[in-house]
């Protein structure tokens, strides 16, 4: 008797909750279709013109009586049904948010008729739900265009890009997106940029559409050389000296094909003869360039914003007399101390961002089995890790602390110094200012890693030089070229030009 | 009968809905790889005749040569076909396009005859189910569009346009053919020759093995051209000698190499990805086009196809397409070869009535593209090649491009190119067009 009361109690609940169940689903249902009627939405949104253009607009004043409401456009589709109650429960959140909190009439409803906010409240699919047919045979040539383009790139298109005004008339408008100006034409610079102070500039090489970012390196003191105790630090890289230097500006990235190719085109010579070599005392007459190279110098890696590469130690100095030239800035390679400088970024270790490179070097038994994290290295670096066998286009690496990117990286950069292995203890015990490394020598100086080398040769202190008779050595010429090397893929410069205050000054007083 | 049908169907509908031209051909290799699964490289059966039903009456737009033979083979592929109505730019050309045609015993009346740039507008007004266009492919895509939107059915000649901007609005208007039930029939007949089409099946169902490589060459002497003569305006002139002018014709690589290369992306199944390729102009006369192209299209994954085609007198002249696999080749036409040389697979023609082989297909394919036509609109089970022969078309112009610049093109970089070629209207008169002759690249300095 007891136990069936129990029971009795259990069936008056379980029906009692069904049928409270029942009810709330009803309210719920009701609630749902109420709060979706056109006054529902107009009973909160107190903007008066918006029912007003949408009465007069396409999507309600239509030749078949057909009338759109809000609800279609402004929630995804009602057969989306998990996508159309969270949109709802969101925007009905939002609305009534603003609806309490912010005063109506300082809402900036212009902006939200652009596309960009319009993006936001109106749902394409549901455009497309009853827009089924996206080629009606009336279609015109910039609909059939424009709805192909749709087609294959949903990501980058989208209805309201041309469709903005359909839902709320603007008066006759028309569409918004339309016919795409293409600007095939490039901008001929007529002039190099005038620099009249000291800040990072775009420089422009007349006569080409070439420009490159050249960034203003203030100057100061830092430790050149590195540290006894940098791992794989290699002889030539000490003992570390004091060493002041000017500002000057320097080249964001290494000296591209563009920008190399505006040299060649403008300087290069016929090539059964080799140029005869520029000195400076002649340097207002026509530089003579390059001869024309053999096979693909870019090793068919392509060039554009790639670093230029294979060009001679020779090439470099005379692109930047004729960059001097056609600019009227002083354009030159950069000395060791500059470069080291710029690359440190007032940093002091083996990187100008964090981490050894015994962290990163991948020798070594554990490291071959568990690998190494070398995620920061490879934000900042192409290097044999990631760009094992090319070099890359320049700008998706981030930038040492002066804004310099791939310092240590994509390719290896000419110095203007000779290279001296033993040049650091050369120089005297005293702060150096400007070294400029020692008078004569064979080969030049070369910084920096490249897309080959692994994490122990990027750093900032490895120092390297030009091998000029390796890297010619399959030249099958004779005499060998002076103006291409045909046996070195991974190294390139980067230029710098000298602030000179005094000049700078006189300019701005014209 | 009904299993063919059905699979008929089955091909029709999945060619017309995924529209590229190679869908077809990547299933086959696809399903091929699987021997497991049915190969799905089933054909319309190409009938000797196309069945009786409603009758239809075409209208030809475009009446010269190619347009009057296009017109008499529509009328000999079935019963109750009529041709009523002509329209060409020329008034002489209509005139002897009908004086031709009734010696044929086929009569066009004399008010449903139109000339001028808007002929085809007339002509659309005239009581009528199918439209020839056989104009300069210049004109297709506006024409074509404009037929669509009459609800007419269309049969036009290839190429099916010279630019980029026209190849992408015939793909659109292929769309809203397709959209309305309309047939749409290219003449890449090719597509429709039963040796080729045999050939076909035998590679898609894995004779050669995976394709490799292809070539794909339309070399010959040259073609016909006009001087100009007194009285003709620049813009009389042209048309008349439009197979020379690239704003007009999209130079030989499109008319009549487009077959080679609309052949090449069938088999293959897909489209080239990009291009290089060089070309020039060594003994042509008039008008601003090259005589010669040679053009390497590659097809991703290792895959490419050497496209050459030449207009010059007295070279090794031939034309054809074959395609390497990895188990064999083929030449596309007839034939399967073992990789050794030796013969895998023949198409057997019809014989004679001693026995020996004719050589040539029963029906000829410029008669069976329009059976497929008539078929396909009377048993109402609608097909549109409009926009394969577009992506055939695009192909060539992506390699004329290429050979024109010096450039690699790109698939991509065509499907958005905005080039556009001809003079912003159409009239008889002075026409303010300059016509360099392409120069690859750049100068180098002295």
């Amino acid at each position: 008797m007891f136990g069936k009361t129990i029971k009795q109690k259990q069936y008056l609940l379980l029906i009692i909750g069904g049928l409270t169940a029942l009810l709330l689903l009803a309210v719920f249902n009701k609630t749902m279709k109420v709060t979706s009627t056109n006054e529902s939405c107009s009973s909160c949104h107190i903007h008066p013109h918006a029912d007003a253009t949408w009465m007069l607009s396409a999507h309600h004043n239509t030749r078949s009586g057909v009338s759109v409401n809000c609800v279609d456009c402004h929630l995804p589709p009602k057969d989306q049904i998990v996508k159309y109650h969270t949109r709802k429960g969101y925007h009905g959140i939002h609305d009534l948010y603003v609806y309490l909190t912010s005063d109506s009439a300082k809402i900036d409803w212009t902006e939200k008729r652009t596309f960009e906010s319009a993006k936001r409240f109106v749902y394409e699919d549901g455009c497309k739900k009853c827009h089924t047919n996206l080629f009606p045979a009336t279609l015109n040539t910039l609909g059939a265009e424009s709805h192909l383009k749709y087609l294959r790139d949903p990501e980058n298109t989208s209805c309201l890009q041309c469709h903005l005004n359909v839902g709320h008339y603007r008066g006759k408008a028309g569409l918004t997106g339309g016919e795409e100006v293409v600007s095939g034409t490039k901008v001929i610079h007529t002039a190099a940029t005038e620099v009249r102070s000291f800040h990072t500039f775009d420089e422009k090489i007349p006569g080409t559409s070439v420009a490159f970012k050249m960034i203003a390196i203030p100057g100061g003191q830092f430790k050149m050389g590195t540290f006894a105790d940098e791992p794989y630090r290699r002889a030539d890289e000490g003992p570390q000296i004091d060493v002041v230097v000017d500002s000057f500006w320097m080249g964001e990235i290494e000296v591209t094909w563009n920008e190399y190719l505006a040299f060649f085109n403008a300087t290069s010579s016929q090539g059964r003869k080799e140029a005869v070599e520029v000195t400076e005392i002649n340097k207002t007459d026509a530089v003579s360039g390059a001869t024309p190279p053999w096979g693909a110098p870019d090793q068919g890696w392509g060039k554009g914003t790639r670093p230029a590469i294979t060009m001679s130690h020779h090439a470099a100095e005379t692109y930047c007399r004729w960059l001097t030239q056609v600019t009227g800035k002083k354009y030159r390679l950069p000395t060791e101390a500059e470069w080291e400088y710029a690359a440190r970024g007032g940093t002091n270790s083996a990187y100008f961002f964090p981490g050894s490179p015994k962290d990163y070097e991948t020798d070594g038994f554990l490291k071959k089995i568990f690998g190494t994290d070398t995620t920061v290295i490879n934000s900042y670096v192409y290097y044999s890790e990631n760009s094992p066998s090319k070099t890359q286009e320049p700008d998706k690496v981030k930038a040492n602390p002066f804004g310099l990117k791939n310092m240590l990286g994509n390719v290896a950069e000419f110095c203007l110094d000779f290279y001296d292995p033993a040049v650091y203890s050369k120089y005297p015990k005293a702060l150096v200012k400007n070294p400029r490394g020692p008078r004569n020598g064979m080969e030049h100086v070369v910084r920096g890693g490249a897309y080959n080398y692994s994490a122990k040769d990027l750093r900032v202190g490895r120092r390297d030089f030009t091998r000029t008779k390796d890297w010619l050595v399959t030249d099958p010429q004779i005499p060998k070229s002076i103006w291409w090397y045909s046996d070195s893929k991974n190294v390139g410069f980067r230029v710098v030009c000298e602030y000179n205050k005094a000049i700078l000054n006189s300019k701005k007083n014209q | 009968m009904e299993q063919n049908q059905f699979s008929r169907r089955n091909f029709l509908s999945k060619s017309a809905f995924i529209g590229a031209a190679g869908v077809i051909g990547m299933n086959a290799l696809a399903s091929c790889a699987k021997k497991t699964k049915p190969i799905d490289y089933v054909f319309p059966p190409e009938l000797d005749k196309a069945p009786d039903g409603q009758k239809l009456r075409a209208g030809l737009v475009g009446c010269g040569n190619r347009g009057t033979g296009a017109a008499l083979n529509f009328l000999s592929a079935g019963n109750d076909l009529e041709l009523v109505a002509l329209a060409d730019v020329f008034e002489d050309k209509v005139w002897d396009c009908r004086n031709k045609l009734s010696k044929q015993k086929v009569d066009v009346p004399e008010k449903n005859c139109f000339w001028g740039f808007d002929s085809y507008k007339s002509l659309l007004e005239v009581d009528l189910d199918v439209v020839i266009l056989a104009t300069p492919p210049h004109f297709r895509p506006a024409y074509f569009d404009a037929c669509v939107q009459a609800k007419k059915h269309v049969f036009m000649e290839k190429p099916v346009c010279v630019d980029p901007v026209g190849a992408r609005q015939i793909m659109a208007t292929a769309k809203k053919a397709e959209n309305i039930g309309l047939s749409v029939v290219t003449g890449t007949q090719r597509r429709h020759q039963r040796d080729y089409l045999e050939t076909y099946r035998q590679v898609a169902s894995g004779a050669i093995g995976q394709i490799t490589s292809a070539k794909a060459w339309w070399l010959q002497s040259h073609v016909w051209f006009r001087t100009r003569e007194e009285g003709w305006s620049d813009m009389e002139y042209m048309l008349r000698n439009w197979n020379n002018y690239c704003w007009l014709c999209g130079d030989h690589i499109l008319d009549t190499h487009v077959h080679n290369i609309d052949v090449i992306n069938w088999f293959v199944g897909k489209h080239p990805v990009e291009a290089i390729g060089f070309g020039g102009r060594a003994r042509r006369l008039t008008g601003d086009q090259f005589d010669y192209f040679s053009v390497d299209f590659d097809y991703g994954n290792g895959v490419f196809s050497h496209s050459m085609s030449r207009q010059i007198d007295d070279c090794a002249n031939t034309l054809g397409e074959m395609i390497m696999g990895t188990e064999g080749y083929t030449n596309c036409k007839n034939t399967v070869f073992n990789l050794d040389g030796s013969v895998k697979w023949k198409y057997e023609y019809p014989k004679t009535k001693d026995g020996k082989s004719t050589e040539i297909v029963a029906i000829s394919p410029y008669v069976q593209e329009h059976v497929s036509l008539v078929t396909a609109i009377r048993t109402n089970k609608p097909i549109v090649e409009a926009e394969r022969t577009a992506i055939s078309t695009l192909t060539a112009i992506m390699g004329r491009t290429a050979a024109y610049t010096g450039q690699k093109v790109t698939w991509d970089e065509m499907m958005s190119s905005t080039m556009k070629l001809g003079p912003e209207k159409y009239e008889m008169g002075p026409v303010a067009m300059e016509f360099p002759v392409p120069v690859p690249g750049t100068q180098h300095k002295e």
